[in-house]
């Protein structure tokens, strides 16, 4: 076993124990479970970075060098540890532990996913030539960062329909949380689109064609054009939103998994 | 938002009064547009897109592909009601931007909000008259300080956020714009070139078009490929000349996938390669070199080469040719390695198989799009619109004077939060 995957293994197990001490949390109620759960988050991110970093420094002594963003393991594990940093960049603006709690199982999904199914190729893969540019970089960079904020978007949906108490926020708390997280990712996913466009044009010379992938990005990101313009028209709230928040996020699944698994097209090398 | 009261100043919008214009700019039929577009594009993702029609008939029974046909589902993105969609959705957009744009000028005369609501909704406070230059200091620099009535003044600070929404509406016409001006004067097209050839033309990408005629003449002079030593290729190159029609280079340049050549607005892409044969035939004595399907006429039979098998029988590889005697179709071995089954007289010429060498060909992506430059400038613009609307804010604080006190109370258009905290530091202490 080599050391990234050794610490990428370590990042899973810590995703776990998060996720318990948030049970522990909610069983007990003690504010030091919390800052705790807080500190471990950091401690995460560092590992799962250091996975990644590793990852990057044997793919040089491999001799086919490149950023760990080329592959679909290596997406899953970037959505993970995306989600956990977009966690940290929100703590400022009260996050509930109930929001770290869902967001910490999903990484941990991801990550088990990631390293547990035997569908996905888990080697350092040499680069085709079309993915060596640097656009690849900032476009995944961009469309997980975005990815990861629709999670909380879905999260916020998601807990809409739970009584408000000791665990589950307020539902104007929600509805904030929401919308904040929706401006994030609609600017994020934007920003992915355009410079996948970009980067299609150097490399296809032609910067949209109606591939899949394409296509469903575009769906979603009208999902939540429409999410964003239904709030000023009859001021859309409460439960519609948190509707379109789910189905917005089903889009997103839609265009990183689904595509891979039922249509085919330019982007399929990511299976 | 959408019925939007017509303003006394900026001329105001008389058209609205009228259904039609009414029905055009609301964002009801935006967001109708919008769920059809990307109802379609859902359709459009899930039905395969220009296939033949053997290939929908062994998907979907005969009724299906009936009503797939009629709706032009099997090219959904160029079928006639997508462009209706995508054209109704641009006039919404363009008279809405407009209507947006004129409402913003032509509030100058702005009023003065109900600044005690305010005040009991946290965004506010009320201290004696003589902390007036302190909150003043407070306040800061960065806000702009205007005077609205004999009682009251405004602080303003990011009063080109409101502009956001108008820079990402405009944005999303530059894109369409330049998507449909590289539709109608665009093309793409497809050219593959052994080392050593050139071509003037190239198969256009659009089915049923005829062939893209450059104006000039492009040439590859060398093509290269590395493998990585898994075997996949690494890095694949052409170098290409551009040449006029006396054969003088106008441009030389090697593309990469990812870096393309361009010559007048035509993109050369490196986006394929691949291996074929060339067979060097002795036929009655003169030497032709061909390839694949490419017919020697210069014999009394003309002939080609069908079939190409790499070992035939253990023999060694060999090609099978085909000619016409008189209306019957006839076929032919030729094993490059075997002496009596190297040379066959047919129809009284004598041919003769000297070699057979695998050579790369370079498969390029030709094409142009104008409407590329404003496609660009939409994406920055439409980039620059959304950091503006979402992450700057329009701020106005109000200072009101009453007898012996002062209000100060203020409105945000983002992070009220925030704002609300910033009001707080700013009345911190004052009695
Ligand atoms: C795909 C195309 C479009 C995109 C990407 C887009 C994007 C946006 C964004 C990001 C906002 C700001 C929302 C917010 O601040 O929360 C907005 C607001 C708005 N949009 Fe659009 N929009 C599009 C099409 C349209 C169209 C066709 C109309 C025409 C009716 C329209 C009307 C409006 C209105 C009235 C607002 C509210 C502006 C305000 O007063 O703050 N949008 N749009």
């Amino acid at each position: 076993m080599t050391t990234d995957h050794a610490l990428l293994g370590l990042a899973t197990i810590m995703y776990l124990g998060l996720f318990f001490v948030h049970i522990l949390y909610f069983t007990w109620q003690k504010k030091a479970l919390l800052s705790f759960a807080q500190y471990a988050l950091y401690g995460t991110v560092i590992v799962q970075a250091a996975g990644m970093a590793m990852r990057w420094a044997l793919s040089y002594r491999l001799g086919i060098g490149h950023v760990p963003l080329s592959n679909y393991y290596e997406s899953l594990i970037f959505f993970s540890w995306s989600i956990s940093v977009f966690m940290i960049c929100m703590r400022k603006r009260s996050l509930y532990p109930v929001i770290t709690f869902i967001a910490a199982g999903i990484s941990l999904l991801l990550m088990a996913y990631a390293s547990l199914s035997s569908g996905v190729e888990k080697g350092i893969q040499p680069l085709i030539p079309a993915l060596q540019s640097n656009w690849l970089h900032i476009h995944v960079i961009t469309c997980f960062l975005g990815y990861a904020a629709f999670v909380v978007s879905f999260i916020c949906g998601v807990l809409y329909f739970f009584r408000p108490g000791k665990i589950v926020p307020t539902r104007e708390s929600l509805e904030s949380i929401n919308y904040r997280s929706i401006i994030i990712g609609f600017s994020m996913l934007t920003s992915g689109i355009l410079t996948g466009a970009v980067w299609a044009h150097f490399a296809w010379g032609s910067y949209w064609s109606w591939d899949p992938k394409e296509t469903w990005s575009l769906i979603t990101w009208i999902i939540y054009a429409l999410v964003l313009h239904l709030r000023f028209t009859g001021g859309l709230k409460g439960r519609r939103i948190a509707i379109l928040s789910i189905a917005g996020f089903a889009s997103v699944i839609m265009t990183y998994f689904g595509v891979n698994f039922f249509l085919v097209g330019l982007h399929s090398y990511a299976t | 938002m959408t019925v939007i009261k017509s303003s006394k100043k900026g001329g105001g919008p008389v058209f609205r009064g009228i259904p039609a214009f009414r029905f055009l700019t609301s964002v009801r039929l935006t967001i109708t547009t919008l769920s059809l577009i990307a109802a379609t594009s859902i359709v459009g993702s899930l039905v395969e897109q220009g296939a033949s029609e053997e290939e929908y008939l062994s998907h979907y029974s005969e009724r299906a592909y009936h009503f797939i046909k009629l709706f032009g589902l099997d090219d959904a993105y160029h079928s006639p009601w997508f462009y209706f969609l995508v054209v109704i959705f641009a006039i919404n957009l363009f008279l809405c931007t407009v209507h947006r744009l004129k409402r913003l000028s032509a509030a100058k005369g702005r009023q003065v909000p109900d600044l005690a609501a305010l005040v009991s909704s946290g965004a506010g406070f009320i201290t004696g008259s003589a902390n007036k230059s302190e909150v003043v200091r407070r306040i800061g620099p960065a806000y702009k300080r205007e005077r609205v009535t004999e009682t009251t003044e405004v602080f303003e600070k990011g009063r080109f956020s409101r502009y956001g929404v108008i820079i990402i509406h405009t944005s999303v016409l530059m894109v369409l714009i330049g998507g449909l001006v590289g539709n109608i004067s665009g093309f793409k097209a497809y050219l593959a070139l052994r080392p050593g050839e050139g071509a003037s033309a190239a198969e256009s990408r659009t089915p049923g078009r005829s062939a893209v005629v450059f104006g000039f003449a492009v040439k590859c002079t060398d093509f290269r490929v590395s493998m990585y030593p898994s075997g996949q290729p690494k890095e694949y190159a052409s170098d290409i000349e551009i040449l006029d029609e006396k054969g003088n280079v106008l441009k030389r340049g090697r593309i990469r996938v990812n870096e393309p050549l361009s010559y007048k607005g035509i993109y050369f892409y490196q986006s394929s390669y691949g291996r074929s044969n060339v067979y060097t035939f002795k036929a009655d004595g003169r030497t032709v070199d061909i390839g694949d399907r490419e017919i020697v006429r210069d014999t009394k039979v003309p002939f080609m080469v069908v079939r190409y098998a790499e070992d035939v029988h253990n023999f060694g590889p060999g090609v099978m040719v085909a000619y016409m005697d008189g209306d019957e179709p006839k076929t032919l071995w030729f094993l490059k390695n075997v002496e009596k089954m190297r040379k066959h007289v047919v129809k009284g010429s004598r041919i003769v198989l000297e070699n057979i060498n695998g050579q790369y060909y370079t498969g390029l992506e030709v094409s142009r799009d104008p409407g590329v430059p404003a496609v660009l400038c939409g994406f920055v613009m439409m980039l620059i619109g959304l950091y503006t609307n979402f992450f700057t804010s329009y701020r106005r604080i109000y200072v009101a004077h009453g007898t012996d006190a002062i209000i100060v109370a203020g409105i945000a258009s983002r992070n009220k939060e925030g704002f609300i905290e910033d009001m707080k530091r700013i009345g911190e202490g004052l009695p």
